[in-house]
């Protein structure tokens, strides 16, 4: 259906179907939002043998986090006096906008999907890439040096963290000869890439960790340590973007792990009765769990081993993850 | 790494463990018995020594006897009787010196109130707070 609209005439109708179906996933991404950030602070407060949100909304405090963001929307826009103001305001869109463009590309299951291009690989790491000047942006309109520092912390961050995370998906499309995403999941019909390149999946989750800047990698924003990082002197929706930005990352890096490692909507063995989404749901379900276990066992690691490990012991990893993969596919899959 | 998966398997087993966390606000909180909490007193057994008041260390109670109404008996009761929560240290002195257990120690803890004014007790309050009290000292 997408491809025929894709290749029809431009048009008001045909405008106003593409703007509904952005609108529909932009409604489920920010119901993702909701309820993944209710997840993960009831499972850190069960891992800390305490009970969580509980209050509104129910004893499950399900209505905790529209409350949160209604008091966000709700609340003064300060723009400091001596800020840039056009970036000041700029910086938030340019956060948050990659981070939903990059769902474009990503095939939830054989139909639910938007944009199938050739590259679509490329485009998600291309434009996510964007994410890093809107908080560099935001950490220099604010004029003030410590959202500054922040900024060019988790600029750095981002930067150091994605090479890693590029050259550990190599492998994966060594193995499909293919960037287009669905290609991919197609070529996971009998075995997960995850047991194909086990290096290239750990490197891949452990970088993605460092690409949304969660613990351990929480520098940027580290909130028992810094005032906040780059978003220090944003407050209210803007600074609600922000977290916004960082949790549709959350969805979107979460999509593509399961759609390069995990199979996509392949099933498991036997099980292939159970349709193609919910597959997508469970797998990509498990990732976000396993994210929140990380932050509630880990502490943070120290700015002088973050960039060292990136480089030192990441990178040297995903090279290794090239050869190894290059022989596991000529030995293997000829 | 090994401590890694030491740490992971920890917090996941946290996730099935009970909690440490009371519903308090929501539940009465339980509290050991010899918690000291707000005094409850008995009028009919005091005999207006005034020991109480000596002790208190921050002379937060106040009172007052007056003459046996019944003449042929000899001694005095009590007339008012007031203690000021705002200064009160729930020390449990004036408890210990009572010789007749006229006053004793309870329980309840819950002194938040919207004025300071409320936190001035009198005789009948106190007779009327005989909730949680203390089981040694139970009637």
């Amino acid at each position: 259906m997408i491809e025929h609209l894709l290749q029809s005439p431009p048009g008001w109708i045909h405008f106003l179907i593409f703007f509904c179906l952005g609108a529909i996933l932009l409604a489920i991404v920010l119901g993702f939002v909701t309820y993944a950030i209710l997840a993960e602070r009831k499972v850190l407060g069960f891992m800390q043998i305490r009970i969580g949100p509980n209050r509104i909304g129910g004893r499950f405090g399900l209505l905790q986090t529209v409350a949160d963001v209604f008091k966000l929307l709700i609340k003064e826009d300060i723009i400091p006096k001596l800020a840039d103001r056009p970036l000041f305001i700029l910086a938030p869109i340019l956060a948050f906008a990659p981070s939903f463009l990059v769902l474009a590309v990503m095939p939830f299951s054989e139909n639910v999907k938007f944009a199938d291009i050739g590259v679509g690989l490329l485009y998600y790491i291309a434009v996510s890439g964007i994410s890093a000047i809107g908080m560099l942006l935001g950490g220099w309109a604010s004029n003030n040096k410590y959202s500054l520092l922040g900024g060019m912390r988790s600029a750095a961050q981002m930067i150091s963290y994605e090479i890693p995370l590029v050259m550990s998906v190599i492998g994966v499309i060594l193995f499909t000869g293919s960037l287009n995403l669905t290609d991919i999941v197609e070529g996971q019909k009998h075995v997960a890439y995850m047991f194909l390149s086990p290096i290239g999946f750990i490197v891949f989750f452990i970088s993605s960790l460092a690409e949304l800047s969660r613990t351990p990698f929480d520098l940027p924003e580290a909130e028992s340590e810094l005032v906040a990082g780059y978003h220090v002197e944003y407050s209210g929706f803007r600074w609600a973007f922000f977290m916004l930005a960082e949790y549709v990352y959350l969805f979107a890096m979460a999509s593509l792990m399961t759609v390069l490692f995990l199979g996509g909507w392949n099933p498991i063995p036997f099980l292939g009765f159970i349709p193609g989404v919910i597959w997508f749901a469970l797998k990509f379900s498990l990732i976000v769990f396993i994210m929140i276990w990380i932050r509630g066992t880990f502490p943070r690691i120290r700015a002088d081993q973050l960039m060292e490990f990136a480089w030192k012991v990441l990178l040297p990893l995903a090279l290794l993850n090239i050869f190894v993969s290059a022989a596991v596919k000529e030995l293997f899959l000829k | 790494m090994l401590g890694l998966t030491k740490g992971l398997k920890y917090t996941l087993k946290n996730l099935t463990k009970q909690n440490v966390t009371t519903k308090y606000p929501d539940a009465p909180l339980e509290l050991p018995d010899r918690f000291r909490g707000i005094q409850k007193f008995y009028p009919e057994k005091c005999i207006v020594c005034n020991q109480c008041a000596a002790i208190c260390p921050t002379e937060c109670i106040q009172l007052t006897g007056k003459k046996h109404p019944d003449p042929a008996k000899k001694g005095k009761i009590i007339d008012t009787y007031d203690i000021n929560f705002e200064i009160c240290i729930l020390c449990d002195l004036c408890t210990e010196v009572c010789p007749t257990e006229a006053i004793v120690m309870t329980n309840n803890f819950e002194l938040a109130e919207y004025s300071r004014d409320e936190l001035f007790k009198d005789m009948r309050w106190l007779d009327e707070n005989d909730a949680n009290i203390r089981k040694e000292n139970k009637v």
